[in-house]
């Protein structure tokens, strides 16, 4: 059964310093990139590091090692976790075999961009976030059909590929290079992006935040995520406590503004 | 059941994946495929694809593995039951709403998991297992004790690619074309940025993420011991010479495998035949271990195009062959046939016909009409090649 949340912001921390500055905030929870289940974050957490009432973040696709150690790891969790946000599906049947506290909220990157989706998730999960990829005329129909409250990507640099090669390193190798593993790459059209390896794997970010703080004004919301990763603690203070949706500042509307291409010439 | 399964982008490539031993076909349908830029199959050609197919005992899959937005949702269940209608044998998904309409409506389709869904474990495997998927396409990600594992686990069908081009992202875990150029990679748009060159760190230096194409003819016997069912081709977009190159070696290799007769210069000998026509180095990727810089492309794919593929055999007439011209060739050339159910035949061209039968020195025009003076073990719908390779050598 969901708990009755009075918050409703998901900040996903990076750094202890903003935890500690958020700490006395009502409306929010904090989300950990927990060590050794996440991919694109140069910082990440033991279970040691993580307060009180916060949710943990495994965004890693796991393998039969990794779901293996994610068993024992849940076998061990401490009771004052609160949450669990995910991507993998066999994160989702794992949590749903072994018993648990936590309220579950899966994350299914670039999944997840229609209501029946969402509604068949749903029942296995307390929350679905809603794809990034989408417009906003499609999250609001989203909100509208789906049958729990749902989880929103509100404002944060968003993870556009994910693969399970470390680019960075293997190309230090080729060219006996020490590039680090938090890097800017740009594209004949002149877009930049960053990317990041860990362990695990590279993570690809646009090189602007995404800024979808308009989506507060809807309801059937759980959570509205707000990812700090490469931004100040001032900016996600910022951007909490802003009554305005911070437009000016943070202009990158991501893909939820105009429908994307599907076929580019019909068929004759 | 062991399976080669190939990619088929239209009815001429699915009849000679057929005919070149393919066991079963993947086809995108005039809906839901992530090839929305390849030609597909419309509802007609869908149908005859079916019967092809049947009569020779093969299978076709269908490929409905968008990622649904809402007004795809829209006809879904009516284009469901019309493959249900056509007899296709299974459809190949990635999003839960598909499972989710066929199951909600009982409609009679076996379900395939589309790599797209980027299985790598067992649990995720159970999940959908318990949704009433059938088989698994695995993530290209997966390792030999990944496959082995998800097998040993759950006893599903396991599919797993063995050949053809790699996306340096998992599979749908990438939206970089959206951002990029707003085609929607997971709705069939891809613009394959990631084989794009980038500058790093704002200096001249060149950054690139492309990696070499998948090959597992050295592993094809381990994968089958470890319980993989289907071996996978990929390429809907490909060439029916890729297809049908591809398709014989495999066949051969794996029919050699159920043999025990399969030798190291068999394998390698092939795999020189598929890179030359990929026109791209292959290696196995993740299955041993972890790739490397030496898995990827730096400075750009070093091979040289070919005009290797010299014609189709459209016809035998007595002692003639009748064939469409592909590239150029010409009188003194040394050529190799290939085909459905034949050995390689090598040939060096003595005399060639135009279509009155007049001699002809050169065969310059791509889609001329040919005769040559072969003999009675080519047959028709085989392949001429350039022969670049020679199987004594590598014995």
């Amino acid at each position: 059964m969901l708990r009755k949340m009075k918050n409703n912001y998901l900040v996903l921390v990076t750094n202890h310093t903003l935890e500690e500055k958020l700490r006395e905030e009502s409306n929010v929870t904090f989300l950990f990139p927990i060590e050794g289940f996440t991919v694109g974050f140069p910082t990440t957490f033991s279970l040691d590091e993580i307060p009180r009432n916060a949710f943990i973040f495994v965004n890693r696709i796991l393998d039969t090692v990794g779901i293996q150690e994610f068993k024992e790891f849940i076998l061990n969790l401490p009771s004052h976790i609160q949450g669990i946000v995910f991507d993998d599906i066999g994160v989702l049947e794992v949590l749903n075999t072994i018993p648990n506290h936590l309220t579950k909220i899966l994350f299914l990157n670039h999944f997840n961009c229609n209501y029946l989706s969402i509604n068949t998730y749903l029942n296995y999960a307390d929350s679905v976030v809603v794809s990034i990829d989408i417009t906003e005329g499609e999250v609001e129909e989203i909100l509208k059909r789906a049958n729990k409250p749902l989880t929103l990507y509100t404002f944060g640099y968003v993870n556009i590929m994910y693969s399970r090669r470390k680019l960075i390193t293997n190309y230090n190798e080729h060219f006996d290079k020490h590039l680090p593993f938090i890097s800017e790459i740009t594209n004949d059209l002149k877009q930049e992006f960053k990317i990041v390896e860990n362990d695990y794997g590279t993570v690809i970010y646009p090189n602007e935040p995404f800024n979808g703080l308009r989506y507060r004004k809807y309801d059937h919301v759980l959570y509205h995520l707000i990812n700090s990763l490469f931004l100040t603690d001032e900016e996600v203070i910022n951007i909490i406590h802003s009554k305005s949706n911070l437009d000016e500042k943070y202009p990158y509307a991501y893909l939820s503004q105009e429908e994307t291409i599907v076929r580019i010439k019909e068929r004759s | 059941m062991i399976e080669l399964l190939a990619p088929a982008g239209n009815l001429e490539r699915l009849k000679i994946a057929c005919l070149y031993g393919a066991d079963a076909i993947y086809i995108g349908g005039y809906e839901y495929s992530l090839r929305a830029n390849a030609i597909n199959f419309s509802k007609e050609e869908l149908a005859e694809a079916v019967e092809f197919a049947h009569r020779l005992g093969k299978k076709v899959y269908v490929t409905v593995n968008i990622v649904f937005h809402h007004n795809d949702l829209k006809g879904l269940k009516e284009y469901l039951e019309e493959l249900v209608s056509i007899h296709v044998d299974a459809v190949i998904v990635s999003d839960i709403a598909v499972i989710s309409t066929i199951k909600e409506n009982h409609i009679p389709l076996e379900i395939h998991l589309s790599t797209q869904a980027s299985t790598l474990n067992d649990e995720a495997a159970l999940f959908y297992q318990k949704l009433g998927v059938k088989r698994i396409v695995l993530a290209r990600e997966a390792l030999r004790e990944d496959i082995k594992n998800i097998k040993d686990k759950t006893g599903l069908d396991l599919e797993c690619f063995i050949q053809g081009a790699m996306c340096t992202s998992f599979s749908g875990k990438c939206v970089l074309s959206n951002v990029a150029t707003n085609r929607d990679s997971n709705r069939g748009g891809c613009a394959q940025i990631c084989r794009w060159t980038f500058t790093i760190n704002q200096k001249d230096q060149v950054f690139s993420m492309t990696p070499k194409d998948l090959n597992m003819s050295i592993y094809l016997k381990d994968m089958m011991d470890i319980g993989v069912n289907s071996f996978k081709v990929e390429g809907r977009m490909r060439s029916v010479y890729y297809i049908a190159t591809v398709i014989y070696e495999y066949r051969h290799l794996m029919d050699k495998i159920m043999s025990n007769t399969l030798t190291k210069s068999d394998i390698l000998y092939s795999n020189d035949i598929i890179n030359r026509c990929a026109n791209r180095e292959s290696t196995p990727q993740f299955y041993d271990k972890m790739p490397t810089h030496q898995e990827q492309y730096y400075l750009g794919r070093e091979e040289v195009s070919n005009q290797d593929f010299l014609g189709i055999v459209l016809e035998k007439k007595d002692h003639l062959l009748l064939v469409e011209e592909r590239n150029y060739f010409k009188v003194g050339d040394v050529v190799e046939f290939f085909g459905p159910g034949m050995d390689t035949k090598t040939y060096q061209i003595h005399k060639i016909y135009d279509e009155n039968m007049q001699e002809i020195e050169v065969a310059r025009h791509p889609k001329m009409h040919v005769y040559l003076e072969v003999g009675e073990d080519v047959v028709k719908y085989a392949m001429m090649r350039l022969k670049v390779f020679d199987k004594n050598d590598y014995l």
